[in-house]
């Protein structure tokens, strides 16, 4: 059963346009992740999600209701994280929680199990200020409030951004948990270790979906042989590589060179042998390696570019 | 009802916890009413004061004399020239020339009606009237003085008597005007600004849009703005009220009823104007601005410095737009003139019109949903 349907939607700001014919589906109780660059139109898709911008054209249903007409009863059913930290930060941490339960009509008592696990890292400053919290336990207070008041849907734009790694790592463990109470996730994020955790993901380019499918399946898809190779001599390899003629992508990754060749596997590594060795370049190893989510994005996105 | 009660119980606290805020909101009234009412003052206390005396009579000596046994008068002393005395006057160490010409007594004496000249610096022009207001007193209380001594030597004009009576502010007080004046400017500045930069900074921190994604109305979130500011405001004034009795002894003469009334409609103006202004401005900087422009328009064409009569036609057109001027109208006559409520209707009726008019304005412009 999908709980989001999108259909053709399109957001233009005067001449900026930010999504352009949009098509997906999320179903009941799945994680989707969004990811893409800064100003792919992520926050533009969650803000119209969350009913606070009106599309330029196109259908948006949640949860049975039309986005335009219904958006009332869309608000109570669902639960909005903005990229930016917007509680009150001269609030302290109860003080919010009690808050926005009001303001959902709802208690905090009957929905603390729900949130228990994570209200449980943060209580105990729960006299704090909300704006005295550290950036991690700011977004774990956001998440409680956002939950409060059991929405079927969470909307999390870029909950993670500018948390640190260990934090990070909590806070995907604590969506996992969440999933328990049939809630629906609908995540953006900048970060590639993040999105594996996702049931499907959505590589968001230029207001557009370039691709939407599992993680198993976009690895899967991945059509080259990638090679990973350590050498001191990055920089001079990736400034001759423009000379190698066999059809490759290559690109740095981390203190790798990944190089992916596509037909005739065998020969087009040899050449590549024999062209390292020509330009002298020395490199420790060079293995063969299954692709990663980042190795596919980088394929998909350049493949979306040649077309 | 209870997300009402739990908006007015956040901003309470939200007021509570701002360290500057509270303390603006308690200092402020005390150091206006404290400051302000002996600053702002038309009375003329010093005047400085220089002769050119082309006579050397004993008539002008005593003269003379006379201005320096006033308190209010600064005697120079005797200037040579007229161009000694204009530099002087550039210098600032006089304000007022006095000149007797030549044969100025023996004139007097031949009942000729000599001519005294007097020289006012008149950059301050409130100074400049004021002062030679005073300067004429002194001449002629000198002269009525002096009247004994010539009264056989010529026909005296009938004598003729001004007794004046100053209504409603009898010795002419000053305080009497600007302290309930500061009371209005006190609530004017609670009602807009404060209302206008809270509005505008949940807008700047993000927590107006979790407002507009919760399921609460938009009259929900006008009233838990209005009411906990409409409060505060209220009892800045009650304790304006308080310091103007007891600090200046000055108790409202008319209805004490009324004149809260009054002021609660009032605030609802300046409440929906200062939400109506933080939703056209997209930072707290934009709200200061637009607040304090309104603010100096507001005040300068209210009638506390200057009477609103005097004002050409246009401005009084103006000034029908000006929710102060009627306030201002409002406190005079029932602080100064003792009214009750049925005396203010008019200008009450417009109040509560304009609180109307505006707050509906700012509802409708209010949109959860940007386009």
């Amino acid at each position: 059963m999908s709980i989001i349907q999108v259909e053709n939607l399109t957001k233009k700001f005067k001449k900026l346009t930010a999504l352009s014919e949009l098509n997906f589906e999320v179903q009941k109780g799945e994680i989707f992740g969004i990811i893409g660059p800064d100003g792919a139109g992520k926050s533009t898709l969650f803000n119209i999600l969350a009913t606070l911008t009106l599309p330029t054209s196109g259908t948006i249903t949640v949860l049975d209701h039309d986005i335009l007409k219904q958006y009332k009863q869309i608000r109570k059913e669902i639960g909005y994280l903005p990229g930016t930290f917007s509680l009150y930060p001269d609030l302290t941490v109860q003080e919010n929680l009690t808050f926005f339960a009001t303001m959902y009509g709802s208690g905090i008592k009957e929905n603390l199990p729900m949130i228990m696990p994570i209200w449980r890292q943060i209580s105990p400053f729960k006299n704090r200020e909300a704006g005295k919290l550290s950036g991690g336990m700011k977004q774990k207070l956001a998440l409680c409030c956002a939950l409060i008041h059991r929405p079927k849907i969470l909307l999390l734009d870029e909950p993670t951004t500018g948390v640190d790694p260990v934090s990070r790592k909590e806070f995907w463990d604590l969506l996992d948990k969440i999933r328990e109470y049939q809630v629906t996730v609908v995540v953006s994020t900048p970060y590639m270790d993040e999105v594996g955790r996702c049931d499907r993901i959505a590589l968001m380019q230029d207001g557009r979906f370039i691709t939407v499918d599992t993680p198993e399946s976009i690895i899967k898809n991945y059509k080259g042989d990638l090679y990973a190779i350590k050498t001191s001599q990055l920089f001079k390899l990736l400034d001759i590589m423009p000379q190698f003629q066999e059809k490759c992508s290559y690109y740095p990754y981390g203190e790798y060179f990944h190089i992916s060749f596509y037909h005739d596997t065998k020969h087009a590594k040899n050449s590549f042998l024999q062209f390292l060795k020509q330009h002298e370049i020395e490199f420790e190893k060079m293995e063969h390696i299954s692709p990663l989510l980042e190795d596919c994005f980088i394929e998909i996105i350049k493949e979306d570019r040649n077309v | 009802m209870r997300v009402i009660l739990m908006l007015i119980k956040k901003e309470f606290l939200q007021v509570y916890r701002n360290k500057l805020l509270m303390s603006i909101l308690i200092v402020a009234p005390l150091v206006q009413f404290v400051i302000f009412p002996f600053t702002a003052d038309y009375e003329i206390k010093v005047v400085k004061i220089g002769f050119i005396d082309s006579d050397h009579s004993s008539l002008t000596r005593q003269m003379v004399e006379k201005f320096t046994y006033s308190p209010y008068f600064i005697n120079y002393g005797f200037i040579e020239s007229r161009d000694q005395g204009e530099a002087l006057m550039m210098q600032d160490k006089v304000d007022f020339i006095i000149e007797f010409p030549s044969h100025f007594e023996k004139d007097l004496m031949n009942g000729l009606s000599p001519q005294l000249a007097i020289t006012a610096n008149a950059i301050n022009s409130v100074k400049a009237g004021i002062g030679s207001g005073y300067i004429k007193n002194v001449i002629s209380s000198f002269f009525n003085e002096q009247k004994e001594g010539l009264a056989n030597r010529s026909a005296q004009p009938a004598n003729v008597s001004i007794s004046k009576v100053y209504w409603y502010n009898e010795q002419l007080n000053y305080k009497n005007l600007i302290v309930p004046g500061i009371l209005v400017i006190l609530v004017t500045l609670i009602g807009a600004y404060v209302t206008a930069l809270n509005i505008v900074r949940e807008k700047e921190i993000g927590t107006i849009e979790q407002m507009n994604v919760s399921p609460i109305k938009k009259w929900h979130f006008l009233l838990g703005k209005m009411i906990p500011f409409w409060i505060l405001g209220m009892v800045e004034f009650i304790i304006g009220l308080l310091l103007m009795k007891f600090i200046f002894g000055i108790s409202v003469q008319g209805s004490v009823g009324a004149l809260l009334l009054c002021t609660s409609v009032y605030l609802l103006v300046m409440l929906g104007l200062g939400f109506f202004i933080s939703l056209v401005s997209r930072n707290q900087l934009q709200a200061m601005f637009i607040v304090f422009f309104l603010f100096v328009v507001f005040v300068l064409m209210s009638g506390l410095f200057t009477p609103t009569e005097g004002m050409p036609q246009w401005a009084k057109y103006i000034n029908y737009a000006n929710p102060m001027s009627f306030f201002m109208e409002i406190i005079k006559l029932i602080v100064m003139k003792g009214a009750g409520l049925m005396d203010v209707m008019k200008p009450l009726i417009t109040l509560f019109v304009m609180s109307v008019f505006i707050n509906s304005a700012a509802l409708l412009s209010y949109s959860e949903k940007k386009k």
